[in-house]
């Protein structure tokens, strides 16, 4: 018997030989021919065609172009490296650094006034983010900016860990809910459609997609039970591009598109979806 | 049948078990879709059901029912007991235990990442260990394909083995050759993720691992559509296979066109290299010559079968078949699905074409026609054909059965049809719900409406299936034909080495897998990781972060 490789017999022979051919007229086709035309400008040379196929660009050096002055919505990248400062974060520690927020954010972080968020719960990558943009102007509140810029990195890190577990405030997010009728698209009443179904004509992904309770993305903060101002407020100031801290500009680009009545009504709904 | 027949019936009625419930969520999904008003409307159930649809149809009943045929087929066609029973009980509770993690899973709604599971969504650990066990445990079905075929060679040097058995251990090589894709994925990119070791996942390395699955998966979902075509068909029409070469020739290049073609699902990808999609495109194309050959082939042997039945003329022959028998009803019915779901197909892979359609609902209508059309509709057939024969108790009546069949034919079409149609005026798949207000949506309201009367009239199939075989389940056991695989016109004394064996083709599909998928693999690792823009956020992080040490 020979191995699968020996061409002594003709099926092999023939089998081997379509295989070539096939090969060679594919890759001629793909990487020469095909690779070649563009739309709008001339033919790339053989070289540039045969690299453009493969995926990489045939000239290495870096564009020459002048390029725009850079601007960021936050410095905040959400590389390995961030998660991992902020999972370092360590709730005792935290517990010292947070005495300076009962004032204002209330006691365990649970805020009674209505213009200023409830901390407990929270996703510790919010509360980082956050504080990193105060600290960087990226956000601003003249309280906060000053905070911010008084607390280390590690400090946010600690922080963040001691109001992610703290009872009492926003339900923490685990990506689950129980499914429930009428919070499609056919449904009513504007708040639940917004939370639940968005508005797709207006190009506005449902709220609870990043913010729960179901979904749950990097950095967008759980809302449920969250003070109504609070919630109304930051949406009109994203509306307003008075705050510029989301990075891919999708709370600016749905605020904007937001009537103050529906503000009003999803903050006021989900206020009270935590208090059920 | 020996004491396989217990094992395939356990395989079966677990593959159809579930396919009912799964039927049943599909049409909820359309019925969501439609400007109908539908029961649970919340977007998150959509997902969810969505994901257990796809898990249940394209892996539950897929494997368990190819198992449970393969395991039945190598009986019959060798005519001698399967060697290695118990690890095929083993690979049985396996595949079982993966099944009930998987679905339990979806249902907690901690799973609603689609059955495609791409990054950057990630389900709960235990999702993908079901899937995991499923796909693990089938492999042992593939060992044991292969050792029964080489067992038989060896104690019939010389002989050809037979068509059937040829078949069901190419559909076993191409099953082990596309479950390599996702395997490596979820060991290599999604376990990682899920169990909080890292908290960034490469969804362009994870997607190309998994569009070796992707395609030629749909290839294996396929065989067994195509050994009935083959072995079982000219025999129920009372004729003769035209031709046992072509056959042969055909699982070869299944099997070959299957995997190396993966990448055509990638087409909207920035990662892979143009001239890479243009070669799989190519090859992807080539699956066009054992469709033809197994169009030509199946015709001439029902044209055989018409004859002998008198049938005269140039298409006489076609009206003296038997049509009221249920597999060659099945034959017709899925040729047509076949010939309709294909020229979509050839849309699809079209490197340049797929662009007006990527991603639209002509895609769910495309793979719907195809596998839920005319393969499971060989399903149905083949289990017609081996229950009775499995447990001796005839169907009570064949017209019910055909009944059915037609049923899924007619629901197939009309939910399809309008489909292809709204996706190619842009309706997007994998949406939970649509705003029929914005008239750009408004206007394929009407096809959504047709489509839902498709789902209902499939749904009906499906109970009817389910009452077709109960039905006999309960009923007299009577003595019945074992079951007989087509001759050919010219039963083979002797065959070509090459095509008595696996050993060049699985060779050539080494080196064609090589030149297709190596590079474009290789640069995540290689060349795009230090800068890689294709590396996503882990939108859901179970432990790493939200946890906290």
């Amino acid at each position: 018997m020979a191995g699968p490789f020996s061409l002594a017999h003709p099926w092999r022979r023939g089998a081997w030989r379509a295989l070539a051919v096939t090969l060679v007229i594919s890759l001629v086709l793909g990487f020469i021919v095909v690779s070649r035309y563009q739309l709008h400008s001339e033919p790339l040379g053989l070289w540039a065609a045969i690299c453009r196929g493969i995926g990489i660009r045939p000239d290495v050096q870096p564009a020459s172009a002048p390029q725009p002055p850079l601007r960021t919505a936050t410095l905040v990248a959400w590389t390995r490296g961030t998660l991992d400062q902020i999972a370092a974060g360590n709730a005792k520690d935290g517990l010292f650094v947070a005495q300076n927020c009962t004032a204002c954010h209330g006691e365990g972080g649970v805020s009674t006034q209505e213009l200023i968020p409830t901390l407990a719960g929270m996703d510790p990558a919010v509360i980082y983010k956050q504080l990193a943009d105060y600290r960087s102007g990226k956000r601003l509140s003249p309280v906060m900016n000053a905070i911010g810029e008084a607390l280390s990195v590690k400090n946010s890190a600690d922080v963040a860990s001691y109001y992610a577990g703290r009872p009492g405030g926003l339900p923490p997010v685990i990506g689950l809910r129980v499914p429930e009728g009428g919070r499609s698209l056919q449904q009513s009443n504007p708040a639940i459609r917004l939370v639940f179904a968005g508005d797709p004509a207006r190009g506005i992904a449902p709220c609870s997609a990043c913010h729960g309770p179901g979904g749950y993305k990097l950095s967008a903060p759980a809302l449920q039970h969250q003070r109504t101002t609070y919630i109304e407020s930051e949406l009109l100031a994203f509306a307003q591009g008075m705050r510029q801290n989301d990075i891919s500009e999708q709370m600016r680009t749905v605020a904007r598109q937001l009537t103050p009545e529906e503000m009003h009504a999803v903050a006021v709904y989900y206020n009270a979806m935590g208090a059920e | 049948m020996y004491h396989s027949s217990r094992l395939a019936l356990f395989h079966c009625w677990v593959a159809f078990g579930l396919f009912a419930p799964a039927v049943v969520l599909g049409f909820w999904q359309m019925l969501m879709r439609s400007p109908l008003p539908a029961p649970l409307d919340d977007p998150f159930a959509y997902y969810a059901s969505v994901t257990l649809h796809g898990t249940v149809m394209a892996y539950v009943l897929t494997t368990f029912f190819i198992m449970g045929f393969g395991y039945a087929v190598a009986a019959t066609s060798l005519g001698r007991p399967i060697r290695g029973m118990t690890a095929a009980w083993i690979g049985f509770a396996i595949c079982l235990l993966g099944t009930v993690i998987a679905a339990v899973t979806v249902l907690s709604g901690r799973a609603s990442v689609l059955y495609t599971f791409y990054p950057p969504l990630l389900a709960s650990i235990w999702y993908y260990a079901g899937v995991f066990l499923l796909v693990g445990g089938s492999m042992i079905w593939v060992a044991l394909m292969i050792i029964n075929m080489i067992a038989w060679k060896r104690d019939n040097p010389g002989e050809p083995v037979p068509l059937a058995m040829f078949a069901i251990t190419a559909t076993a090589l191409l099953w082990a050759w596309s479950a390599s894709g996702v395997v490596i994925e979820l060991l290599g990119v999604i376990l990682p993720a899920a169990f909080g070791w890292t908290t960034q996942i490469d969804a362009g390395l994870a997607r190309t691992l998994f569009s070796v699955t992707l395609h030629s998966i749909v290839y294996f979902w396929l065989m067994p559509a195509y050994i009935a075509y083959y072995t079982l068909a000219p025999q129920a029409a009372g004729g003769r296979l035209y031709s046992d070469l072509m056959g042969r020739l055909t699982f070869i290049m299944l099997l070959i066109f299957a995997v190396p073609v993966g990448v055509h699902h990638l087409f909207a990808d920035p990662q892979i290299g143009g001239g890479f999609k243009y070669v799989q495109g190519f090859y992807t194309f080539l699956v066009a010559l054992p469709t033809l050959l197994t169009v030509f082939s199946i015709t001439a042997s029902l044209e055989i079968a018409g004859r002998v039945r008198g049938g005269r003329g140039l298409l006489g022959w076609i009206g003296a078949l038997p049509w009221k028998e249920p597999m060659v009803l099945a034959i017709g019915l899925s040729l047509v699905m076949l010939g309709l779901g294909g020229f979509g197909g050839f849309i699809n892979m079209s490197f340049a074409m797929n662009s007006m359609i990527h991603n639209t609902a002509w895609v769910t209508a495309h793979f719907h026609l195809i596998f839920a059309g005319a393969a499971v509709i060989m399903y149905f057939a083949i289990a017609y054909e081996m229950w009775p024969r499995i447990t001796g108790k005839p169907l009570r009546s064949k017209t019910l059965a055909c009944w059915q069949l037609w049923l899924w034919f007619w629901g197939m079409l009309i939910t399809t049809i309008p489909w292809h149609i709204a996706g190619l005026m842009g309706q997007p798949r994998r949406v939970a719900a649509f705003d029929y207000n914005i008239p750009f949506v408004a206007r394929t309201a009407a096809l959504v409406d047709i489509s839902v009367i498709g789902g209902l009239i499939l749904l009906s199939s499906a109970i009817l299936l389910i009452i077709v075989l109960v039905r006999s389940h309960v009923g007299e056991r009577t003595v019945i034909v074992p079951l007989r695989y087509a001759l050919a016109v010219n039963p083979p004394a002797r065959v070509p080495a090459a095509l008595n064996g696996f050993a060049v083709w699985n060779s050539i599909l080494l080196v064609l897998m090589l030149v297709v998928y190596g590079y474009p693999i290789a640069q995540f690792l290689l060349v795009l990781k230090p800068h890689s823009a294709a590396v996503y956020d882990v939108t859901r992080q179970p432990a790493s972060v939200n946890g906290g040490p």
